[in-house]
């Protein structure tokens, strides 16, 4: 029988798990990013550099197909630490690029359209809500972070062999975690800028702004002060310092990585403030 | 049946910022699951708003306590979020969703299953008068659409309790007619609790059961209106000239009570199958004359207005005062 002809009639069946309904927001947030052209077109683009560097590994594990080359040359080709930072390096950029894109999108409009008290009057609560958005952030930046890192690290150990694996597993794992650290500020600060410019280009500005106004505060302080601390207020530095210790690759001058992790730590917390202030299903002027 | 209270507000008190907003209200209203609808009525400041914000979880009390459907709003908050539909009084939607996704995503927020969400929101889109436009975009949408479109999604899961914020702002009067009817047919068919805020009496009066007035942060009066329509007293506001003193003495003989208000002016509330014409003939014989005389049943009005302070108090109304019941 056609809907229309059915009647309206009060649900009565079996209701989803806590999870389920947890879930609900990013299946449909998903959705909706992705009819994004742009965000569809910048996600296959950023499987590019992947595709380069599985090439590379390819050939680093085929010397056959490399003779001829200079000793220092191949000596220089490895997949090591270094290979893993540089993967990383561009991966980021892609990374701070989608989330700019598709970041405002998810709060923004709910914010501007007053469709909190709707979200909050279900059992959903702010926190979940939160978490929820940022495990659709984070969940569309590992497609293009540390899943395709991890398939170039499984790569290299099938080539390589099991030896390979013991003596560098920690590159792996650092490389996941850095890229984990990387996401959660990433779409951190795509939440807090959408949380607070209600404007969708104009979020996406802003947290865009936010790496380029603070690279630049802290490159003045440097320069102004004579002193390499002002680093840590600079997000990409202080990440690059704790990728860099977690890939075991030689640390730039500055600060140190404890130094430069607790920054970080320090920057997701006011963060976290900023996305709890604001994101409320009223707002109380005091 | 349980007599469980819809809500029940203990020595409640919300303050927003260091400014005391409800002063420590305490009732009961409604029972669950007899599919009744409580009317709250006030001016603007009352309060209402509040009320609900903090029946939702959206502000916590600074004292007291509140429970809905026998649940507590500070520790079972998910547990009552779930048997609750609310339909805020601001514009609240998404704009680039079509209605039809909108409604299902709130139902599947709300536990249903994908499947039974979907059906649940094309239904619901067509009881409300969307069924046509349920896959435009809902910024596309009227005014009215809106309004309709929020009641679909407070309504999609089947709620104990639906919350209704002003349900009838911005609609045209064939648009109101709707909604009140829809809100009937909720409380009236489906057996829905409903838990309307107003500041239109007329709204109020046409699907409520039961009314409680608020002014300043207080409950000022909480009525019962089945009664007061079972009732159906009329009153009368007379104003005369000559000597009136012994008029009050008078109204017993036609069964009614009034109360006099000075230079002549009187408030008189007749029982049930006492006609106006009574009044003439009363006056007549007191030798008085008639300078003016209306004659209305809006009951609610009445006692709306003597809550609100802007009417000397009439006898005979049956509403009990706040704290009282």
């Amino acid at each position: 029988m056609s809907v229309y002809k059915r009647g309206y009639r009060r649900y009565t069946g079996p209701l989803t798990g806590r999870w389920a309904r947890f879930l609900v927001l990013p299946r449909y947030a998903w959705r909706r990013l992705y009819q994004q052209r742009l965000v569809l077109l910048l996600t296959i683009l950023a499987f590019v550099w992947p595709l380069l560097c599985a090439g590379f590994i390819y050939l680093t594990n085929h010397v056959e197909l490399l003779q001829g080359l200079d000793k220092e040359f191949l000596q220089f080709i490895q997949v090591d630490g270094r290979f893993f930072a540089i993967f990383m390096y561009v991966q980021a950029g892609f990374a701070v690029l989608l989330a700019a894109l598709a970041g405002p999108g998810l709060i923004a409009p709910d914010l501007a359209n007053n469709a909190l008290p709707l979200y909050f009057s279900r059992p959903l609560t702010r926190w979940t809500y939160a978490l929820a958005r940022l495990t659709v952030l984070m969940g569309m930046l590992s497609i293009v972070t540390w899943i395709p890192g991890l398939i170039l690290f499984g790569l290299q150990v099938g080539l390589a062999g099991y030896t390979w694996f013991r003596l560098n597993w920690t590159l792996g794992a650092g490389m996941v975690v850095g890229f984990l650290i990387w996401l959660l500020l990433l779409s951190l600060v795509a939440m807090a800028s959408s949380a607070y410019v209600k404007w969708r280009v104009v979020a996406a500005a802003v947290s865009l702004a936010f790496f380029f106004i603070l690279s630049g505060i802290a490159a003045m302080i440097d320069e102004v002060l004579r002193v390499t601390w002002g680093h840590i207020i600079d997000p990409a530095w202080v990440v690059n310092q704790v990728w860099r210790a977690l890939l075991g690759v030689t640390p730039v001058e500055g600060p140190g990585a404890g130094v430069s992790a607790l920054a970080l730590v320090a920057m997701i917390l006011l963060l976290i403030f900023v996305i709890e202030r604001k994101l409320r299903p009223v707002e109380i002027v005091s | 049946m349980s007599d469980t209270p819809v809500v029940e507000l203990e020595n409640l008190k919300v303050k927003l910022g260091r400014r005391e907003i409800l002063h420590g209200i305490t009732c009961r209203l409604g029972v669950s699951g007899t599919g009744k609808a409580i009317g709250l009525l006030g001016p603007n400041g009352a309060g209402k708003s509040t009320l609900i914000l903090t029946l939702l979880g959206f502000l916590r009390p600074s004292a007291g306590r509140a429970r809905i459907l026998g649940l507590d709003c500070a520790h079972s908050l998910g547990d009552a979020r779930s048997r609750i539909g609310y339909m805020p009084e601001n514009d609240s939607f998404i704009g680039d969703m079509t209605a039809v996704a909108f409604v299902r995503q709130m139902a599947e927020l709300s536990g249903l299953p994908p499947e039974a969400a979907l059906e649940k929101a094309h239904q619901v889109l067509f009881h409300v008068g969307l069924g046509e436009a349920r896959y435009r975009e809902l910024r596309t949408y009227s005014l009215g659409m809106k309004q309709m479109a929020k009641l679909a999604q407070a309504i999609v899961h089947g709620p104990e309790l639906v919350v209704l914020d002003e349900p009838t702002n911005g609609l045209d009067p064939a648009a109101r007619r709707r909604m009140l009817k829809l809100i009937a047919e909720m409380k009236n068919e489906q057996g829905m609790n409903v838990l309307v805020c107003s500041h239109l009496l007329r709204d109020i009066e046409q699907v409520c059961d039961e009314a409680v007035i608020m002014k300043d942060g207080a409950i000022v009066h909480h009525c019962n209106l089945e009664e007061e329509r079972r009732s159906n007293r009329s009153f009368v506001e007379l104003e005369v000239t000559g000597d009136d003193g012994h008029l009050r003495a008078a109204l017993p003989e036609i069964g009614a009570e009034g109360v006099p208000e000075g230079l002549g002016r009187w408030r008189i509330v007749l029982p049930p199958g006492v006609e106006v014409d009574a009044i003439w003939g009363l006056v007549n014989r007191q030798n008085l004359l008639v300078r003016k005389l209306t004659h209305r049943r809006d009951t609610l009005e009445e006692i709306f207005l003597k809550a609100m302070g802007h009417i000397a108090r009439t006898p005979g109304e049956s509403g009990v005062e706040a704290g009282q019941r």
